[in-house]
This record gives C-alpha cells, sequence and structure tokens, in this order.
C-alpha cells in the first residue's frame, strides 16, 4: 500500500512539474496502424502479438474486451477468429507515399564479439512500404506492404515447425501477420468505390491458446459506398496447414456487409434509423481447424436513436438471426449545466446468447470440439455519471460507474495440454451463471493552451465481485497516466504518455494462473513536419521503462522498441 | 524504479525544452523557412569505440555524406550517411571485419551563446553485416554468429559542429559526434571525428 501511494505521490508530483509546460495534442504514433492499444493507458491492455490481445476500458463494465464484442461501427474491421481487429487493416489511407521500418531494440551487433554463449535472443523488426495516388477525374491507385515482426520471437521456432516455408512476405522471423495489397478506387459526389487484392499471412489466436497458421491467397475486398449506402464484400481463399502432422485444409470465404446509414436530414429528426446486415459464407475441405455452423452466417441489425428532448437521448441496436440475438442500448440524460460545465447520468445494457454473433461456432483440437458457443445469454447492465467543469483552459471531470452481469462468456476447462513451453486448453466457452457486479471511478484534469500545448492525468479504479476463479482475465484494479503533447513552432510535436497499471491476472490458460505485474510505461513520438511540403518524419519510442515481460498466454515478450516513419502527402 | 526516475528526468528535461522554445518567435512563418536553405558534405574521420566495445572492435575510419536544410531561424535539420568498416578486437574465427552503414536524422542548434559552435542531437539506425569466410560461415550461435546476416539497430547521436573556414558557398569544419546504440546486453558507444566540407546548394 505504501508503495502504492508513493507511487501515486510520485505521479502527482510530475503531474504538478509539467502543468507549466505540457498539453495534449495527438497521442502516441501506434507502431502500426491496429496497434493503438499498446500505447492505452485507461484500463487493461495486454499484449500478446499484433494479431491478439485483451484491451478493456476501466469503466466499460463486464469481463469482456472490446474486441471480442461485435457491434455496427466494427463492419469493416477483421474477424480475427472471435475478435473484430482493426489490423491488419485495409483502409485505403488518404494520399501520399510513406515508409516504415522499426526494431524491438536489443540486438547484439559488436555486442556479439563479447559473448559466445547464452546470447539473449535476436530482435526482429518492423516493415511498412505504400503509397495511394492523387485522385485523377476521380479515380486513384493504390498498393501497400507491410509486416509486424515484434512479438515473434519468443515462439518463433516453434511456430515454424507447423509451417513449410517462412510463412511472411519477406524475411525469415516468420511475423504474426504479413500483408500486402494494391488496388484502385473512385471517389466523385457521393460515390466512393475501391476494390483491393492481395495475399497475407496471418497467426491467429484460438479458444485453444493455440496460433493457427492461415495464408491468405488471394485476398480481394471491394466498397461501394453510393451516398448513405455502404457495401463491402471480401473474398477470402485461406490455406491452413499443420506441416507436423502433414494436415492442410482450405477455406474459401465470402463476407461483407451492407449498411444503411442515418442521413442528415434523418439526423435532424426525433427518431434516426439506421440498417444493415453482416454475412459470412465458407465453402471448408480438408483440415481447417474451425468450423461456422451451417457454412453461412447473416446478420441483420438495426440502429435507433430517439432524441425527444435535446436533454435525452436513447441510442438502442438490435441484432439477431436464427442462432443469435445481441442487444446494445442505453439513456442518457443531460440536465441543464452551469456554462463550461456538463453532467451526463445513463444506463447501458448489452445482452445477447454471443457476443459476436458472426464468428466460428467450433475449433477442432486433438481430436477435441470446443463449442464456441454457450446455452442461455449475458445480461450487462451499467449505470453511470459523468460531470467535466472548464475555467478557462483548464477542464475537470469524473465518471463514476457501477455495473452488474449475469451470463458472462467464459471457458468451461476439462484439461491443459503442454507442449514444449506452451500450454494449451481442452474445454467449451461456458457461462458464468451468477452475478458479477463492478464499481469504477475516474478522475481527469487537463490543461492546454492554443496549439501548442495539451495535457492531461487521468485516474481511475475498479472494484469486482464475483468468481474471480472463472473470469478469462481479471482486470487491473487502478491505473494512473499523465499524457502530454507539444507542437512547437508549428511544425515539430513530440507526443508522449507515462501511465501506470496494476496487476492483471489470466485464469483460464494454464494451469495456474498468469499474473501480469504492474508496471510503469512512458511511450514517446517526435516528429518533425513540413505542412507546405506534406512531408513528416516521425519516431516512436515504444514500452521504454516497463519490464519486458510476456502478457497473455503464449503470447510474446512486449519489449522496448523504436519506429521510424516519412511520409509525403498529396 | 531507477529508469522510472530516469525517465522523469528525460521529461522534465523535455518540458524545459518546450518551454524555452514556447517563447521563441513564431512571427515568421515556418513553411516560409523549411527547405529554404540546403547543404550537402563530405565527411571523413575515425570512430572510437568506448565503454565495453573497446574490446569488441578496434577504431575504424569512416566516410559520409550529409545534408543539412533550414528548418527553423535558429535550427537546421540533418541527415548523414557514414559508412565504416570495423575489424574486430582480436581473433574472431573466420570473421574479418563488419560493414556498418549508419543513417541519422536530427536537428543542429545554432545558440548565439557558443556560436560559431553548434550542438545538434538525433535518432540514428545502423546496418551491420560480417565480412566473413564464405567457406566456414559462423554459426549463429557462435561468437559473431548474428553478424553474418543483416542486421539493423536504432540508437541516439548528439554532435557538436564547429565551422573552421566559411567562404559564400563553403564550409568547412569539425565534427565530435557521440552516438549510442541500443544493443544488449549493454548498449553501444561510440565517439566519431571527423572533418568535413559542406556546399550551399540554394
Amino acid at each position: 500500500m505504501r508503495s502504492f501511494l508513493n507511487r501515486i505521490l510520485c505521479s502527482f508530483s510530475v503531474l504538478c512539474l509539467l502543468f507549466a509546460a505540457t498539453v495534449s495534442y495527438a497521442a502516441v504514433d501506434a507502431e502500426m496502424e491496429g496497434m493503438e492499444v499498446d500505447s492505452r493507458d485507461d484500463g487493461t491492455f495486454l499484449v500478446g502479438s499484433p494479431t491478439y490481445y485483451y484491451d478493456r476500458r476501466l469503466g466499460a463494465g463486464g469481463l469482456h474486451s472490446e474486441s471480442e464484442l461485435w457491434s455496427p461501427e466494427k463492419l469493416r474491421q477483421r474477424l480475427l477468429f472471435n475478435r473484430m481487429s482493426p489490423l491488419p487493416s485495409w483502409n485505403p489511407l488518404p494520399p501520399s507515399v510513406w515508409l516504415k521500418t522499426g526494431n524491438e531494440l536489443g540486438d547484439l551487433i559488436y555486442q556479439d564479439f563479447l559473448i559466445s554463449e547464452d546470447k539473449p535472443k535476436n530482435r526482429t523488426p518492423i516493415l511498412e512500404g505504400g503509397f495511394r495516388s492523387p485522385s485523377f477525374k476521380g479515380f486513384w491507385v493504390t498498393g501497400r506492404g507491410f509486416q509486424d515482426d515484434h512479438f515473434s520471437t519468443r515462439s518463433f521456432s516453434y511456430r515454424k515447425e507447423f509451417v513449410d516455408d517462412e510463412f511472411a512476405l519477406f524475411g525469415e522471423n516468420y511475423p504474426m501477420f504479413s500483408s500486402m495489397y494494391a488496388g484502385f478506387g473512385y471517389g466523385a459526389g457521393q460515390v466512393n468505390a475501391s476494390v483491393l487484392a492481395g495475399e497475407e499471412y496471418i497467426w491467429i489466436f484460438s479458444e485453444s491458446s493455440r496460433w493457427i497458421p492461415v495464408h491468405y491467397k488471394p485476398r480481394v475486398e471491394t466498397r461501394v459506398d453510393v451516398g448513405n449506402l455502404e457495401t463491402t464484400v471480401a473474398y477470402e481463399a485461406a490455406d491452413y496447414q499443420n506441416k507436423k502432422k502433414k494436415e492442410t485444409g482450405e477455406r474459401k470465404e465470402w463476407n461483407g456487409s451492407l449498411r444503411y446509414r442515418c442521413g442528415d436530414a434523418c439526423r435532424r429528426g426525433i427518431l434516426q434509423l439506421s440498417a444493415g446486415l453482416a454475412f459470412r459464407k465458407v465453402d471448408d475441405s480438408g483440415v481447417v481447424y474451425t468450423r461456422l455452423e451451417d457454412d453461412r452466417v447473416i446478420l441483420p441489425f438495426m440502429e435507433l436513436k430517439i432524441e425527444p428532448a435535446r436533454a435525452l437521448a436513447a441510442h438502442a441496436m438490435f441484432a439477431v438471426n436464427d442462432r443469435d440475438w445481441l442487444v446494445q442500448d442505453s439513456i442518457e440524460l443531460r440536465p441543464a449545466a452551469p456554462s463550461g460545465a456538463g453532467v451526463v447520468l445513463g444506463v447501458k445494457n448489452i445482452s445477447g446468447t454471443r457476443l459476436n454473433p458472426i464468428a466460428d461456432t467450433e475449433e477442432f483440437f486433438d481430436g477435441d470440439t470446443i463449442s464456441l458457443t454457450a446455452d442461455g445469454q449475458m445480461n450487462l447492465v451499467q449505470g453511470y455519471a459523468a460531470f467535466t467543469d472548464t475555467l478557462g483552459n483548464l477542464e475537470i471531470g469524473g465518471r463514476g460507474s457501477f455495473w452488474a452481469e449475469h451470463g458472462a462468456e467464459t471457458f468451461d476447462v476439462d484439461k491443459y495440454v503442454t507442449d514444449e513451453d506452451f500450454v494449451y486448453r481442452h474445454g467449451d466457452v461456458d457461462r458464468i451463471n451468477s452475478w458479477i457486479k463492478g464499481v469504477t471511478g475516474e478522475l481527469w484534469f487537463s490543461a492546454w493552451y492554443q496549439e501548442m500545448f495539451a495535457f492531461k492525468a487521468l485516474g481511475g479504479f475498479e472494484r469486482i465481485d464475483g468468481n474471480e476463479s472463472r473470469f478469462e482475465v481479471t482486470p487491473v484494479e487502478f491505473f494512473t497516466s499523465f499524457s502530454a503533447d507539444w507542437l512547437l513552432r508549428r511544425s515539430f510535436r513530440i507526443s508522449h504518455s507515462l501511465r501506470y497499471r496494476s496487476d492483471a491476472k489470466w485464469n483460464l490458460r494454464s494451469h495456474d494462473p498468469l499474473t501480469i505485474k504492474g508496471d510503469w510505461f512512458w511511450d514517446a513520438t517526435f516528429e518533425q513536419r513540413f505542412p507546405l511540403y506534406g512531408l513528416y518524419l516521425t519516431g516512436t519510442l515504444l514500452h521504454v521503462i516497463g519490464d519486458e515481460v510476456v502478457e497473455t498466454p503464449n503470447g510474446a515478450e512486449n519489449r522496448l522498441r523504436f519506429v521510424c516513419t516519412v511520409r509525403k502527402t498529396f | 524504479m531507477k529508469n522510472l526516475k530516469v525517465t522523469l528526468l528525460l521529461i522534465l528535461s523535455l518540458a524545459a525544452c518546450a518551454l524555452a522554445q514556447s517563447g521563441a518567435s513564431e512571427t515568421l512563418a515556418v513553411d516560409s523557412i523549411a527547405f529554404s536553405k540546403f547543404y550537402v558534405s563530405i565527411e571523413g574521420g575515425e570512430k572510437y569505440p568506448f565503454g565495453n566495445l573497446v574490446d569488441a572492435v578496434d577504431n575504424a575510419y569512416y566516410v559520409g555524406l550529409g545534408a543539412r536544410y533550414a528548418y527553423w531561424e535558429d535550427f537546421d535539420g540533418i541527415i548523414l550517411f557514414q559508412y565504416s568498416y570495423f575489424e574486430p578486437h582480436g581473433k574472431v574465427p573466420h570473421i574479418y571485419g563488419v560493414h556498418e552503414v549508419s543513417g541519422k536524422l536530427g536537428l543542429d542548434y545554432r545558440w548565439k551563446l557558443i556560436s560559431p559552435l553548434v550542438v545538434g542531437a538525433g535518432f540514428l539506425c545502423n546496418w551491420n553485416r560480417a565480412d566473413y569466410d564464405e567457406k566456414n560461415r559462423p554459426h549463429f550461435e557462435s561468437q559473431g554468429g548474428t553478424l553474418t546476416d543483416n542486421e539493423t539497430e536504432f540508437g541516439w547521436f548528439a554532435r557538436l559542429n564547429l565551422p573552421v573556414f566559411t567562404l559564400d558557398n563553403y564550409r568547412a569544419g569539425l565534427n565530435v559526434l557521440w552516438e549510442q546504440v541500443w544493443t544488449l546486453p549493454e548498449r553501444s558507444n561510440m565517439l566519431s571525428v571527423g572533418l568535413y566540407v559542406e556546399r550551399r546548394l540554394w
């Protein structure tokens, strides 16, 4: 406790010192699009790989991570097993040409002449290059190659036994993903359309805790947006293999979505309505390690917003099909408050038979069939109150909530098996059919000066009561963070964040729970800007002072790393 | 906890720099200065390993190309590319030496108080590959074995730049540069001292 108090006191002394000179303008750059969670400081963010992490904001309510929960906002994210992932992103980037490289710091170089045994593991890089042309009569072309070799060394020599080549577009580090696409698009007036085609290698993490290698060749994605109507269709020819067992399989999949968004006229009305559907159709042959029931899923959904008065708004999202249903809704009241202040009182609910109704329904592991669905339903209710008050360039705010969840998704473990340094589990997805209750509190303080600086101090705690031994992850109890962003002379950016999170624990992926000890972290971005020329030179240091530990079961160490980017916009 | 204290000191330094810069004039549009002057240079000198690196490699000569461009009124951007060939200190089986290409990107500060001396700092990226006996390629686990493949590592540098002769479009001077590469199990430090000749292009 004394240690904790010391840390808090230490942190606030830093806060006071920095207050005079700092604030938030932009966040620390992620090492790659979709890896923003690695620098998040407002909850439990445990990264085992670019393709697998646990991400839960403190105060979100419930035990699930954000990426486990399906929502219409994620229609253009990637489905990696049962998680919606922004990575690998096939969102066409704005017109520009860019190059990125970096490394997990700690190669030996000349130190190698001083060591002849027990060498530290070699570190691995990150690589990305791409372009998107300016528009010519509405038409543009794009191409992008990107792979993140970070987080690969711990399981590198183990995973390479499962595949018959380097399983990457470049190099021999067996990166957790490697992707390349090219294509063209058209944008004018109410129409935006694109067609991208490429090849991709991904290691997907499953409920059994194993990494499944999937090779997409080709992957083709088309997007057509006309007015308020958005459509996406992707075709994926995926190869599966396990060289150790001489198994191969193939999945040909069509997936996509259709969405009608509430337009401008609609948004001015009392009742705002959006609707759409998501779909997947698969055709499996050979040994594919997961299965989608009936080889297809269609998930229609509808979103409603009712705003009978400016102070009162109700949101609701319904998604339902012949197997599952999912509802997310909230009611918010914003009572009148003095100028510069704001108060929100709200109630949120999430109910459903499955957090992600479009994910596969079974996993096959060593002769066992793991059911990825559970009988019954989950119900999460959360009540919350938040306030902010602004005085000149200072703002203070807070948010408190209580939540209760019944039927939370978990895993009923039959047995664990070990292979070398890796632990796997047999069993089925299950529910915690008892109430789990939580209470949360967050306070923040921010200050800013024009566009030159912004600063934010944030702290939060959460107390959860329930059958912890059945939680997949026991989230952190508290965190504190300080972030500052400077834009010096409108052309040099420094963004950094210093933060602490308390212990988190994985309870169900190994015989003994895996505790991720609390730690301090510091990330920083330095950027030279030449706005007239559209040129940006960026260097980012990540995970500078934190211990380099494994944050997810069968994952890899989260290491200190440096990434630099050159970008020229058109 | 030691790391945390170092980080806090670094953060305070950043805050101090920010405060110092916040007082500087912003009246002159940044865009009118950036790249308004551009210089290229050639450079040569010697690199001296420091710390435990003294036992790893010997001193080595380097040659380099550089570019300098106006960034702010009192700051220049610098880009350096340097090549060196390091020989191991003592015999390492089947390895004759190591090629090193170093790329550096940073800022020079023309601080009036110490003029004409200029101080600079930035990030660096080194590429290394061993020059080894092809018929007896060292195993990865053997001494120096990782260098038989392409290796890159990042780090930071600080430098002093002393112009000695200045003509209309030419300048010659001395560069003293300290660099630290973020290697394991220890960081690798080197000092380089070199002479340069620079020409203004515009």
